[in-house]
């Protein structure tokens, strides 16, 4: 084959991928969602997504990342809507006006798990900031995620709200920087004390041997809202894609479903759902 | 508010190449003779030996980390170590990953030998140690081959590392970990610098190694 016959075939073979690239853009629409690994490992974002592009035609690319990272992508532009659990940051990014809607959609409590054996009496301190008080107290083995996600971010707040310094450190005191899972693992190994979402925490109960220390205790409240990336901010970002996926959202449906997520899996539901309100 | 700090920076370093080397080191003394046996005997099994050895150059690292990080907990078969999410661990799985690798290609380097080549040392007359050294001089290239593959296989090993250390910070954390963290963290200026240092390293130690491989073949 000659020099320009195969030139011609690599012309002809990328004009075709340029006009196939334009008419899917035409044709099929699509929302980048960027959550936090905690939401992700749930499996609720598989539970509802499907209704939702079928309803729509909307195709979702979850990005599962840290909620600092996803709250990154969003002042960047590099998503179209976030689905967190930081609502200071959140309120700030609002505020930034990288993000032009915050709703929140569902919310549950996080959960101070820890041997079952309770070495430092925990559970009979009575709320979490107290529980938090006797293990720093006794210096009792503790494992913090330290990665700036939404879990640790309540966990620096409760050092706060109890009125000790988040920075501290004491020998059993271990930072994995790593995800909810691993760190669960560690914490089960290390049979230490922990902050964990619920999801989480009942997944990894049988295998970590850890138990709650903690029940609906106000200070350990987690809620979980859905933004839409500014397109004032942002051109690019799909924020129409991102209206619908929020309607979709607050749907009475779609919150009945949320409602009732995880009694199949662990005979206890997941998240209440908040109906949809906030800025 | 997490952002890395130059002292962590050396620190993380530091402990990526001391577990690595460890790592390889280790390796070479269980891989080396073990090649060199495999790869020169005869013997019923050989063949269906090598093809599991080969085999074991395709594990995959993070199927060696699951099965060696549940070796390590508390429940499990090395439980009483106490060393889960430890160094040591992370070494453990190291080991496993490169040792397939510096067998085989210990093995293809003695295989190439001339079939006279023994022969000849023999009539030498002279001890079995200074045949060894004289076999080992002879597959240097492939020695080197072997160490380039291992090390750039556990170097850059990320899923292995982090189910048997657990990147915990001041204990078991190294580059590629750290590098997983800061980006899931949405840090990528941390996560970049740690990037350049790991690729810095890699290319470093693989230009060494090539110089002397240019070096050894004159």
């Amino acid at each position: 084959m000659s020099r320009h016959r195969i030139l011609a075939l690599l012309l002809a073979l990328t004009s075709s991928l340029n006009a196939a690239g334009a008419a899917r853009a035409e044709e099929s629409r699509t929302l980048l969602l960027a959550t936090t690994t905690s939401v992700q490992d749930t499996g609720l974002l598989e539970s509802l997504l499907p209704t939702f592009t079928e309803a729509t035609g909307i195709e979702v690319q979850v990005v599962a990342v840290g909620t600092g990272a996803a709250l990154r992508m969003g002042a960047e532009g590099n998503a179209d809507a976030l689905l967190t659990h930081a609502p200071d940051s959140e309120k700030a990014l609002l505020q930034s006006g990288a993000v032009d809607r915050r709703v929140e959609i569902m919310q549950n409590y996080f959960v101070l798990a820890g041997a079952a054996s309770d070495p430092v009496g925990v559970r009979a301190a009575g709320s979490a900031i107290e529980g938090i008080k006797k293990i720093q107290a006794a210096k009792a083995p503790f494992v913090s995620r330290a990665d700036d996600s939404g879990t640790h971010k309540r966990e620096v707040e409760l050092f706060r709200e109890a009125g000790l310094d988040p920075d501290e450190r004491w020998p059993a005191y271990t930072r994995t920087g790593a995800g909810m899972g691993l760190s669960l693992q560690v914490a089960g190994q290390k049979q230490a004390y922990i902050l964990s979402d619920i999801g989480s925490f009942l997944a990894f109960k049988k295998e970590t041997g850890l138990e709650a220390m903690t029940g609906q205790d106000p200070s350990l409240r987690n809620v979980y809202s859905v933004l839409r990336v500014s397109p004032a901010k942002h051109p690019r970002v799909h924020a129409a894609e991102a209206d619908e996926f929020i309607a979709y959202l607050e749907r009475p449906d779609t919150q009945m479903r949320i409602g009732q997520f995880g009694l199949q899996r662990f005979g206890q539901r997941l998240f209440d759902p908040l109906g949809g309100s906030g800025e | 508010m997490h952002e890395l700090h130059s002292s962590d920076l050396l620190e993380i370093t530091l402990r990526t190449l001391s577990v690595c080397l460890t790592a390889l080191l280790i390796a070479l003394a269980i891989g080396v003779p073990i090649g060199i046996a495999l790869g020169r005997r005869q013997f019923p099994g050989r063949r269906a030996l090598l093809g599991v050895i080969n085999s074991g150059m395709g594990a995959p690292p993070i199927v060696v980390g699951l099965i060696v990080a549940q070796m390590f907990f508390r429940n499990g078969l090395l439980g009483r170590l106490e060393l889960w999410y430890s160094v040591e661990a992370m070494v453990t799985a190291q080991v496993l990953i490169a040792l397939p690798l510096i067998v085989a290609l210990v093995i293809a380097a003695v295989s190439a030998l001339d079939v006279d080549w023994e022969l000849q040392v023999r009539t030498l007359g002279i001890s079995a140690r200074w045949r060894t050294w004289l076999l080992l001089r002879e597959i240097r290239l492939g020695l080197l081959a072997a160490v380039i593959a291992a090390l750039g296989g556990i170097l850059s090993e990320v899923g292995a590392v982090m189910q048997t250390g657990g990147n915990l910070e001041g204990e078991t954390r190294v580059l590629t970990t750290a590098i997983l963290m800061y980006t899931n963290m949405g840090l990528f200026e941390s996560a970049y610098a740690l990037a350049a240092i790991l690729v810095g390293l890699m290319l470093t130690l693989a230009g060494l190694l090539t110089w002397v491989q240019y070096g050894a073949r004159s």
